[in-house]
């Protein structure tokens, strides 16, 4: 299947090693340069490409989850909530008596709290998703997320139903694309080594892998708590992006928002991954003008996407094959 | 103690409802071994239906009335009927060969076109309406206790439709044949049973039993919006799984477990609020212990 | 045969009422091969389901180098040291042909999430030795030329091998055999007999042989047990087992039952 894209995604799933480690390099140098120009940008456009770059983060650690592992998680815009809420909590209590020049300091301590917080609540999902698969796992996953967020609509200390207003805003596309550099870093690294085909193996066949001596339990785990830790930087990220959190924020729909950029993408494909959430980050954008319509066609997006090309936009066939060591 | 009496019968009402929306996602599941997300807003649908069908039916059988009441509800269980059938063949049969998740992922996609169809102001519009009264309900005295009637009607007609559901299942040359397709599908076909007609029988059939179930919710609820069936139908599919999924009454039991310990919890004050996360954590406590559901028997996976 | 690698010890696994393998005693060797073999549903399957830890024994013990194995999951019989193929080809359809192999392989590495991020030059260089110890165990069995085509485009005779390759990956000392030959031809039937007998020699390691073709289990393996309806109905070499008149009956039928070996298989 050859399409315009093919030199592009080429060049993105050419993230491979070891010379990872020096695009890794590239791509945060890269999200500096381009956050040190962003005073001439408009700030419109500015914010889109902040939203992309978080979407990015999310996509791409969803996809450890449910591409490269085959588990099917419908939680993560929960266990971004949980990353967005403790790093907000943090700035909101912290931001005043710091001086301003620490403050990427206190951004950097809020998205790792943020992370960790939510790698957490990944661990708590991950483990009872060992015994599930498929759609009871989806439903499960699903559930996870509404009680995280019910928790917080329930907790005056973060806001209840009105939530959190006034969080200092540090995000700099700098820091999301930066993020973004890493979390690509991470995943890509991961499963192109050893250790990692233990990921697709589990996705492919759990028993078989299982007598090959993999773990799956803790392979899954791993990939629910890296996945966690990644959404909950990015719901750092969005927290001091937006500078209001509500619950309401982190429903099953944004679930399903980043659900779709990794079946879009095409599951298991990072390259798609990326492609597929600066797209849908901008679609919403384009058609400001059909606003009535907008929600409707994507719903049909969905659809169409599954019966016809259910592997994704962006599968191209050559992602895993010669996925050779080092 | 009076109030303890109200709350059952109110959860058992409650209950029900969830019950009889929590059979089509079992009779789905059990044909087709996937959840039907779509399934909540065919019940939305059928309230709809109902209430653009009662001026209609009004101007020839008085309303409310037990008369005009019935007629409502059965043609809103055709249309719904009618509703799921095309959902079926336009969204799910093209897919049926395909891994188990692509049929998930495009049910949530049926789900989420209906409801932001549904909410566009040349269809339903996303404001609330008003739900004609279909039938009197006065409250009524029993052994000093003070009971809706709507709640004892919604009780009765699940006990009837689950009753005539069991017989359709187990009693009839059809059950036959969807017991079958669920146990075996290839198996099935190979015995000359007609897939297709099965799980188009058994999508019309859960989709007007969900009709009949957003007609009593309307009846009992302030009023109706594009997005009234999520909820119940989140529940639903809860209960569904809790009573053991692809087993009817399992799917009956589970709504009632659901719906009394909602009714219960909404009764405490502090717990009231957690109400939605409650339903949720039952579910993953089932999943976790008794995966199988507390009517469903256990599977292994054969190597 | 001092002490016996796999020991099978009375052991029973009723389902329901049904009793689908009774009492069976049965002892693996270092380096032996032997063969389990009996007509369809004799409890072949289950037998081999008891001893990877898929089943649980209702009653009896197996011991795998001395060790009790009961209750233990596939990936820890696997570290021990047991290793399977499965009787419908479970290879991981979407990655290579190498990867299939590399992934049975981090059995024996200690590298983890850590490493395999930060990339020292430990890691670096045990990637390489896993990629060449992988090609080196593909270049035997002569799949080290689609190491980079994905598992489930391979012909279906080479994917039976790629599954014991990786099977071997694992560096057992035991390895089990689900059925290899099913749906094999004559010829690849032949060339399977060699494949297996290549492998013991090679690798010095104990195969266990689960079959039901008469033919392939007669022509490799040193001693052979015959299970009828879950019970160990005959133990013995090759010989003694062709001549054993209960062996001939189950699997043969009486005098006036003309039906043979062949239609056992369909």
């Amino acid at each position: 299947m050859k399409t315009g894209l093919d030199p592009i995604y080429k060049a993105i799933a050419s993230v491979r090693l070891p010379g990872a480690k020096r695009w890794l390099l590239v791509g945060i140098a890269l999200a500096l340069v381009a956050s040190y120009f962003s005073g001439q940008f408009n700030r419109y456009y500015l914010g889109v490409w902040m939203d992309c770059g978080i979407n990015i983060i999310l996509a791409v650690s969803l996809n450890l989850i449910n591409g490269h592992t085959g588990q099917f998680s419908l939680g993560h815009a929960g266990f971004m909530s949980v990353g967005g809420y403790t790093a907000a909590k943090l700035s909101l209590v912290y931001s005043p008596s710091v001086p301003p020049e620490w403050h990427p300091v206190l951004l950097c301590a809020g998205l790792l709290l943020g992370g960790l917080a939510s790698a957490v609540a990944g661990f708590l999902v991950g483990v009872p998703s060992l015994r599930l698969r498929g759609d009871y796992l989806a439903i499960v996953t699903l559930g996870f997320g509404e009680i995280i967020r019910v928790i917080f609509q329930n907790t005056e200390a973060v806001g209840a139903a009105s939530g959190l207003s006034g969080i200092p805003k540090y995000t700099t596309l700098g820091w999301t694309f930066g993020v973004a550099a890493i979390t690509i870093y991470v995943v890509a690294a991961l499963v192109n080594s050893t250790y990692g085909r233990g990921f697709l193996a589990v996705s492919d066949d759990e028993v078989a892998a299982s007598s090959m001596g993999i773990n799956p339990t803790r392979y899954k785990v791993t990939a629910f708590v890296l996945g966690a830790f990644f959404a909950g930087i990015a719901g750092a990220l969005y927290a001091h992006h937006k500078q209001t959190l509500t619950p309401t924020q982190f429903d099953f729909m944004k679930s399903i928002d980043i659900v779709v950029m990794v079946i879009l993408g095409g599951m298991g494909r990072t390259g798609g991954v990326i492609l597929a959430a600066i797209i849908l980050t901008w679609m919403p954008e384009m058609l400001r003008g059909f606003a009535d319509y907008r929600m409707i066609m994507y719903a049909l997006l969905i659809i169409a996407l599954m019966m016809l090309r259910p592997q994704g936009l962006f599968a191209l066939n050559f992602k895993r094959k010669g996925g050779g060591a080092a | 103690m009076d109030s303890f009496f109200q709350q059952l019968i109110n959860g058992l009402a409650l209950g029900s409802i969830y019950g009889l929306i929590a059979l089509g996602y079992t009779m789905v599941y059990g044909v087709l071994r996937f959840i039907n997300f779509a399934h909540s807003d065919v019940l939305m649908l059928g309230a709809y239906a109902a209430f653009f069908l009662a001026p209609k039916v009004q101007q020839i059988v008085p309303l409310p009335g037990l008369a005009g009441a019935l007629i409502v509800m059965l043609l809103a269980a055709l249309i719904c009927a009618a509703a799921g059938m095309l959902i079926e063949f336009l969204a799910y049969r093209p897919l049926r060969s395909r891994p188990k998740l692509t049929v998930l992922i495009t049910a949530i996609g049926v789900s989420l076109f209906i409801e932001f169809t549904c909410q566009h102001k040349a269809v339903f519009g996303a404001a609330n309406r008003a739900f004609p009264k279909l039938i009197d309900f006065p409250n009524f005295t029993f052994l000093g206790l003070t009971f809706t009637s709507l709640n004892v009607i919604i009780v009765l007609v699940t006990a009837a439709l689950l009753a005539g559901m069991w017989f359709i299942v187990q009693r009839t040359r059809t059950g036959a044949a969807m017991r079958a397709v669920s146990f075996n599908q290839q198996a099935a076909a190979l015995m000359g049973i007609n897939i297709s007609r099965i799980i188009t029988f058994t999508f019309g059939l859960g989709s007007a039993l969900a009709a009949v179930a957003g007609v009593l919710y309307a009846l009992g609820a302030p009023a109706i919006e594009p997005l009234m069936g999520t909820q119940p139908g989140l529940r639903a599919f809860i209960a569904a799984v809790v009573g053991g999924i692809g087993n009817l009454p399992g799917a009956v039991l589970g709504g009632i477990l659901l719906g009394l310990l909602e009714t219960f919890a909404g009764g405490i004050p502090g717990l009231s609020t957690y109400r939605d996360a409650i339903a949720f954590a039952i579910l993953i406590l089932i999943l976790l212990f008794k995966p199988a559901g507390l009517l469903g028997k256990a599977t292994v996976e054969k190597v | 045969m001092s002490q016996p690698l796999l020991k099978l010890d009375q052991v029973t696994i009723q389902f329901g009422g049904l009793t689908a393998v009774s009492k069976l005693d049965l002892a693996i060797g270092d380096r032996e091969m032997v063969g389990l073999i009996g007509p369809n549903g004799a409890g072949k399957t289950t037998a081999f389901n008891l001893i990877t830890g898929v089943y649980q024994p209702t009653a009896g013990r197996i011991e795998f180098a001395g060790l009790p194995i009961a209750g233990l999951k596939a990936h820890e019989l696997t570290k021990l040291g047991v290793a399977r193929t499965f009787q419908n080809i479970r290879l991981f359809g979407s990655l290579s042909v190498l990867d299939n192999v590399r992934a049975a392989t981090q059995l024996h590495r200690s590298h983890g999430v850590i490493n395999a991020l930060w990339r020292g030059r430990a890691f670096r260089e045990s990637e390489k030795e896993v990629r060449s110890f992988v090609m080196d165990l593909l270049g035997i069995f002569k799949l080290d030329g689609c190491a980079d085509e994905e598992a489930k485009s391979l012909p279906y005779g080479d994917q039976r091998r790629l599954e014991i390759v990786r099977a071997l990956a694992t560096k057992p000392k035991l390895l089990l055999l689900d059925e290899p030959a099913a749906g094999m031809n004559p010829t690849e039937k032949e060339a399977l007999m060699h494949l297996i007998r290549f492998i013991q020699e090679k690798f010095q390691i104990s195969i266990l042989l689960v079959e039901h073709d008469m033919k392939v289990v007669m022509g490799i393996c040193e001693r052979i047990a015959v299970l009828e309806y879950g019970v160990k109905i005959s133990e013995g070499t090759p010989a003694e087992i062709q001549s054993d008149p209960r062996v001939i009956k189950a699997y043969l039928g009486t005098e006036d039952d003309e039906e043979n070996v062949e239609v056992v298989h369909a």
